[in-house]
């Protein structure tokens, strides 16, 4: 019964997004187009490095890498700051505080419709056209599966990460503001713009103790690394399991003290 | 009715301007946020830039810092459509609500008087990390400084801004056919973000569609090319201030066309 | 004196897409898709005089707005003329604009952010108001209204009605020789309600301007229109005056009653005693439609109290949609 009303909830997000037919379309062909820059963007980088392997990755690896973020960008990118912070700011959010069920969970829950339309528009054909393209290049093994693991954490981590971030709108009214400094951190840190491999060491060492690169460096990691050692699967399993609990509990504290504050003050 | 011209326009966007200014400060908090964010923004394309290519001393011919140049190009002539013309991200939910409607009324240029609503200050912030980009690879290549060539770059940086309105304006009237015409407006996003690599990276295809079709090589390469290989000027960056008054044109044009067309179909 | 608005056998189509239902019909609807043709205005003429206050009614959906929006030039008719003070709106649309003022229920059109008088000082320069236009139009607001709270005062932190007020003012700032007003006075409370009404009305004598009102509310047409134009389904019903439907219809009123009983049963009982009018019933109250021409409220109501023990009572003008649904029945004339 319970499950039933999450996934109704689902359902009704495919409808919707099915609806806007031709934003479905452009979404398809932008996202070609896009990787078609990425691809030739670092075919010169290559050529002008001189080797085939630079920090460690191929062209190959390389291109995987960034298409598949990029994929997986538009697959958990869930406008979950706009969401809230327009929310707040229309006063519907009293009326979503009403509804039988955690706001928190409400809001994933009504966007889950779209991680099924974005997976079968965008990151299916993004990830067979990218195996087609590079010959198979993508392992297809056990690294399936961690990948799998890897990215049901990472939507989680990222989600909280939002809502806490959507919680500062309940503060302020500077949406874009606080959305544009979210994105571009999370983006740059998480390495979906650059493989975290290619940064100076300094700079990785600090970027390894963030949660930002359990969004999209650890699946990627995983999904590239054809014969995983188990220790370097566990730790960044148990890495990426750390901050999906951590920032969890975070995004939930800092909502219900927030809430309570606003409330408080009649905001 | 008396005639009106472009004084008439330039006096009524002055009055529109002063006093959006002004309101502008009474939100403070949004104010300071916003501008910290686009500086966010700003560092974090540098800090992008400088891992990609601290490692390459050219990129297909193109040294650091002539990339750097096409960078700070790039910023500047992007600067117009921040200031300008950001009114064209809310159209889709002005449209979407059916409040686009109330642009209609007014004895004035429907397009001029939707875009003259806001001013983004913001775009100031990119503009002043433009010009620093610009003057630090200016003199890192050893360019000379002629008032010629502060003139052809006054000239060609106004080229550049015109294309990348035009961009915008044509993507964001799309909302006026589909609903959604967010990703439209993304995916341009993204690629002006791509407008400052030099074409010749792509492959023939590629390099056609980016100058004809989806012209993004004239946000920063050819009109930039002037400046940088004064030697080796193709014709179209010769005539690049043409073609940015024609797209400027055609978007335009669409734009309005759009809007006719629309304003019917809402309640 | 010829008509400042002339409307000749006006059509407007639009073509509508259909959705199917379902998952599986969105997914359909993603490959192919249907539309269908709808008439939302079909085939209306009247003629507007300079100086009248017409009432447009309607219910939801009824092409009152599609109409509206041709006679400002938003939108071009499908067959038919519109002429607006000599002007074809949908040709001339900004110098249409010059002529005409608009409020357009709640969606102010006035700069969100700025003061009331910021707003009126850009309106100045974008309708080329001049110095002593400008002067004598602010002077005569103050004489009708205490605007002096709601100037600077920026929109976005006005109520709903000082918002509507400030709309209103701001419409016909330009002296406009037409205003449409559609639906002015919604949401607004009783006293703001006929504040607005006061405006209206003081506005269209002191300038003799021609205003077109759409609304829902029986009131505003009672306090405001001399003429009264009826719209269903695009269609036009009525247009004429106001007093010859009142004549028809406004001696009738509703009396509700509630009573202890199976209200049904109830009902059938006093529809025997008071053959003359017509009863019905639902959950919750007795509806008895008084004509009271033929016998006041308050003899029926004497009457009923000595039969029935009533625990409540209302009593309701009558409403558009009741209008509509007469003239549907038994026809205007």
């Amino acid at each position: 019964m319970k499950l039933k009303k999450y996934i109704s909830l689902t359902r009704a997000g495919i409808m919707e997004s099915l609806h806007f037919r031709l934003g479905t379309v452009v979404m398809v062909i932008g996202n070609l187009l896009y990787l078609i820059v990425v691809y030739f963007l670092w075919k010169a980088i290559y050529a002008s490095a001189g080797t085939d392997v630079v920090n460690g990755m191929t062209f190959t690896d390389t291109l995987i890498y960034l298409v598949l973020a990029t994929a997986l960008f538009g697959f958990m990118e869930m406008y979950t700051v706009w969401e809230i912070g327009r929310n707040i700011q229309s006063g519907k959010i009293v009326l979503d505080l009403l509804k039988p069920m955690e706001y928190r969970r409400y809001l994933f829950w009504s966007y889950s419709g779209s991680f099924v339309t974005q997976f079968f528009f965008t990151f299916l054909p993004t990830f067979i056209i990218v195996g087609i393209v590079t010959h198979g290049a993508i392992p297809l093994g056990t690294n399936l599966l961690f990948f799998v693991i890897s990215v049901i954490m990472a939507v989680s981590i990222n989600y909280s990460i939002d809502f806490f971030v959507g919680t500062i709108c309940l503060f302020t009214e500077s949406i874009w503001g606080i959305n544009i400094m979210k994105q571009v951190i999370v983006l740059l840190l998480s390495g979906a713009t650059i493989p975290i491999a290619f940064f100076p060491e300094t700079l990785k060492t600090i970027v390894y103790y963030l949660p930002f690169q359990s969004i999209y460096n650890a699946p990627l990691t995983l999904l590239l690394d054809g014969n995983p050692k188990n220790e370097t699967v566990l730790t960044i399993l148990s890495t990426q399991l750390i901050w999906c609990i951590v920032m969890m509990i975070l995004s939930k504290l800092f909502w219900k003290v927030s809430l309570r504050q606003i409330t408080v003050n009649g905001g | 009715m008396k005639q009106k011209g472009l004084g008439f326009y330039l006096r009524i966007y002055g009055k529109i301007l002063a006093q959006d200014l002004k309101s502008k400060m009474s939100y403070r908090a949004d104010f300071i946020i916003s501008t910290i964010g686009m500086i966010f923004t700003n560092i974090a394309g540098f800090v992008s830039f400088w891992i990609l290519f601290r490692n390459f001393p050219s990129i297909n011919g193109w040294s650091y810092y002539e990339m750097l140049f096409l960078y700070g190009f790039s910023l500047v002539s992007l600067t117009p459509v921040q200031c300008f013309f950001d009114n064209n991200w809310s159209l889709r939910m002005y449209v979407y609500s059916g409040d686009f409607i109330k642009y209609c009324f007014r004895p004035i240029n429907l397009f001029f008087y939707y875009q003259s609503e806001v001013f983004d200050i913001k775009g100031l912030g990119q503009l002043s990390f433009g010009i620093g980009t610009l003057i630090y690879s200016w003199s890192k290549i050893g360019l000379g400084f002629t008032p010629l060539i502060l003139m052809k770059m006054i000239v060609f940086l106004l080229t550049a801004s015109l294309i990348m309105i035009a961009l915008q304006n044509a993507s964001a009237a799309t909302c006026f056919w589909i609903q959604n015409s967010f990703y439209v407006l993304d995916l341009v996003l993204k690629f002006k973000d791509y407008a400052r690599y030099p074409i010749t990276i792509f492959s023939p295809v590629f390099r056609f569609i980016f100058t004809f079709i989806m012209p993004i090589a004239f946000i920063a390469y050819y009109p930039s090319l002037v400046i940088l290989r004064p030697d080796e000027v193709p014709l179209l960056s010769w005539l690049s201030p043409l073609i940015g008054c024609l797209f400027f044109w055609i978007s335009y044009k669409f734009w309005m066309y759009g809007a006719m067309k629309y304003s019917g179909t809402g309640s | 004196m010829s008509a400042i608005i002339q409307i000749k056998n006006v059509t407007k189509e639009f073509k509508v897409l259909n959705r199917r239902e379902g998952l599986k019909g969105s997914l359909k609807d993603l490959f192919s898709r249907d539309y269908k043709i709808v008439r939302a205005v079909d085939n209306i003429s009247m003629n507007i005089e300079q100086g009248e206050i017409v009432g447009y009614l309607g219910p939801n959906g009824a092409g009152k707005s599609t109409t509206i929006k041709m006679m400002t030039g938003v939108l071009e008719p499908t067959s038919g003329e519109i002429l607006v003070s000599g002007n074809i709106p949908y040709q001339n649309r900004a110098k249409n604009a010059q002529e005409i003022g608009v409020v357009f229920g709640q969606r102010s059109q006035l700069w969100w952010a700025l003061p009331l008088i910021e707003s009126f000082k850009l309106l100045k320069d974008i309708y080329q108001i001049s110095d002593s236009d400008y002067e004598s139009m602010m002077h005569l607001y103050r004489s009708l209204v205490d605007i002096e709270p709601l100037l600077h005062k920026p929109v976005r932190q006005m109520s709903l009605g000082q918002r509507t007020l400030s709309d209103i003012l701001a419409a016909f700032l330009h002296n406009p020789k037409i205003v449409f007003l559609d639906e002015p006075t919604i949401g607004l409370d009783v006293s703001m309600k006929s504040k607005i009404r006061i405006l209206i009305n003081a506005l269209n004598k002191e300038k003799n301007t021609t205003v077109i009102l759409t609304t829902h509310d029986m009131g505003d047409v009672d306090a405001l229109c001399q003429r009264i134009v009826i719209i269903d389904k695009g269609k036009m019903l009525y247009n004429n005056d106001i007093e010859h439907l009142k004549g028809f219809f406004g001696s009738y009123r509703t009396l509700k009653i509630r009573i202890d009983g199976d209200l049904k049963q109830q009902a059938e009982v006093i529809q025997k005693s008071l053959p003359e009018f017509s009863v019905s019933a639902d959950e919750e109250w007795i509806s008895i439609l008084v004509d009271e021409e033929k016998s006041k409220i308050m003899e029926v109501l004497h009457q009923l109290q000595k039969s029935h023990e009533m625990r409540d009572m209302q009593l309701q003008e009558i409403s558009t949609e009741e209008i509509i649904k007469k003239i549907y029945e038994e026809g205007v004339e």
